[in-house]
């Protein structure tokens, strides 16, 4: 287990190192592809100055943005595996990548704001992980959720009123959130919505669906695919734009995390994602194996 | 996009009258890192009467905080870009009116305190390209000095930076009231109530 241990570090590291030294080929391609959509000189040039950041940091081997934001880790273990000990070595890795330059130091006490130099701490990475007793692999995605983004997340718990009759209220909520935060969450944004579960549930799905899914894939749930959609037309018609200063890309994705909740409640977060969607995902096998999967 | 008009620093109060919304521009000389702990501690100096760190009078000031190195000598910044300015919003008339600082560059903008203050003062608000740690950089060409580095960390230091050719920056707030992001705003708001029912 020990060498294996060993062998997981260093691929998480690689995987680390990848993921914010690169901007995720689903979202860049996506960017590529809202060039074309764009009217305006000013969110056309905005769009080609972010990919062109995102090209030159892939070559340099650079961090593609200055904040690395808080590293969230989304872990799924079998029990084979399970002697690895992914907090520790996962937690080290985020330390060494900062005194190698890759992040920047961000991470501080929340009251006093006494940073603590090497982006460790109480809490720090945010880990999610799912145990599947059958699971042959590891898999670990590691994602870096800037902050100026979280600043506009929002929540909310409707009744079974509030909600409205064609989803009115749920929709307005949403709209009025991205139209608050307009060209603050670095735009195009990716959001992430939870729909059901508790507050702290719901928030969870945001977060999660922003950040561990494909922003190309489609929701295989059709009633919510739809509502993605939906949404991401709407949110795409309010102008805000490419970096915020006006356009047709506003957002590139909309996901929606659901869970089943209580008759009396419907708690909705919404999740912001900048468009440096940095992150990357891989399966490790017994046999020290890696697969490649974000 | 618009032909860039060149800013050397410092800034005088009559060039920055002439600037007008979405007007593109570059930008050399001194630019001074600023965020939150900054601003605060700032402030906190001047309502004590202390003396400032440095003269910001006619300078640039960048809510940012780099990704920085030590070197033999000095820093080298590995990347560096812009934070979300509204933040800030709280402290644009000490910055305008007590700083006399000219041109706050940021991303997403500011409120209508701050568009009050640009037009009182004669200042602007210039959009960085956001998430572009490494372009940013490029334009960097040395780092002066430092301040409270040990004290707040590397993110909300003061770090005093030599730029040249530092752009495009955009025009997103004027010191005529005019906004682009409160513009957009106000549209946004006007379709909502149709998208929400359609």
């Amino acid at each position: 287990m020990e060498r294996l241990g060993k062998q997981y570090a260093d691929a998480f590291y690689e995987n680390l190192v990848r993921g914010v030294t690169s901007v995720s080929p689903d979202i860049l391609g996506m960017m590529e592809k809202a060039i074309a959509r764009e009217e305006a000189p000013a969110a056309k040039g905005m769009l080609e100055t972010l990919i062109k950041n995102a090209t030159l940091a892939k070559e340099r081997k650079k961090g593609v943005c200055q904040s690395p934001g808080i590293p969230c880790i989304y872990v799924r273990v079998g029990r084979e595996m399970a002697g690895i000990d992914v907090v520790k070595i996962t937690g080290k890795a985020i330390v060494q990548a900062t005194q190698e330059g890759y992040l920047r130091p961000s991470i501080v006490h929340p009251l006093t704001r006494k940073n603590t130099g090497n982006n460790s701490g109480p809490g720090i990475p945010n880990f999610e992980i799912e145990l599947e007793p059958e699971l042959e692999y590891l898999e670990t995605i590691v994602s870096f959720k800037g902050c100026g983004p979280e600043m506009f997340n929002a929540f909310k718990t409707f009744s079974p009123e509030s909600l409205g009759k064609t989803l009115e209220g749920f929709k307005r909520f949403v709209l009025e959130k991205v139209i608050d935060a307009g060209g603050k969450p670095c735009p195009p944004i990716g959001l992430g919505i939870g729909i059901g579960g508790q507050m702290d549930g719901a928030a969870k799905l945001s977060r999660r669906a922003i950040s561990t899914r494909r922003w190309d894939d489609r929701n295989p749930d059709p009633e919510m695919d739809r509502m993605e959609q939906e949404l991401l037309a709407k949110i795409n018609q309010l102008g805000i734009g490419p970096g915020g200063v006006g356009g047709k890309t506003t957002a590139l994705a909309v996901k929606i995390g659901m869970a089943y909740t209580h008759t009396a409640i419907c708690p909705v977060a919404v999740n912001f994602h900048c468009w440096v969607g940095r992150r990357a995902g891989f399966k490790f096998y017994k046999d020290g194996k890696v697969e490649e999967i974000l | 996009m618009n032909t860039a008009i060149h800013l050397s620093t410092p800034l005088a109060e009559e060039a920055m009258r002439k600037l007008r919304v979405n007007d593109v521009v570059t930008l050399s000389g001194t630019v001074y890192t600023a965020r939150d702990m900054a601003h605060l501690k700032l402030r906190e100096m001047q309502e004590k009467g202390e003396r400032l760190p440095e003269n910001f009078g006619g300078s640039v000031v960048f809510h940012a905080g780099p990704v920085a190195r030590k070197t033999d000598k000095t820093y080298s910044i590995l990347a560096i870009g812009p934070t979300t300015s509204i933040r800030m919003e709280p402290h644009s008339d000490f910055v305008g009116g007590r700083l006399g600082v000219k041109a706050i560059v940021g991303k997403g903008g500011l409120g209508d305190g701050s568009l009050k203050a640009f037009q009182q003062y004669g200042m602007v608000y210039l959009l960085a390209a956001p998430g572009c740690g490494v372009l940013h950089a490029e334009a960097v060409k040395a780092v002066q000095r430092v301040h409270w580095l040990e004290e707040m960390g590397m993110p909300e230091a003061i770090w005093v930076l030599e730029v040249s050719n530092w752009g495009p920056l955009i025009v997103g707030m004027d010191s005529h009231g005019d906004s682009i992001f409160h513009k957009i705003r106000e549209e946004g708001l006007k379709k909502l109530e149709a998208l929400v029912k359609g």
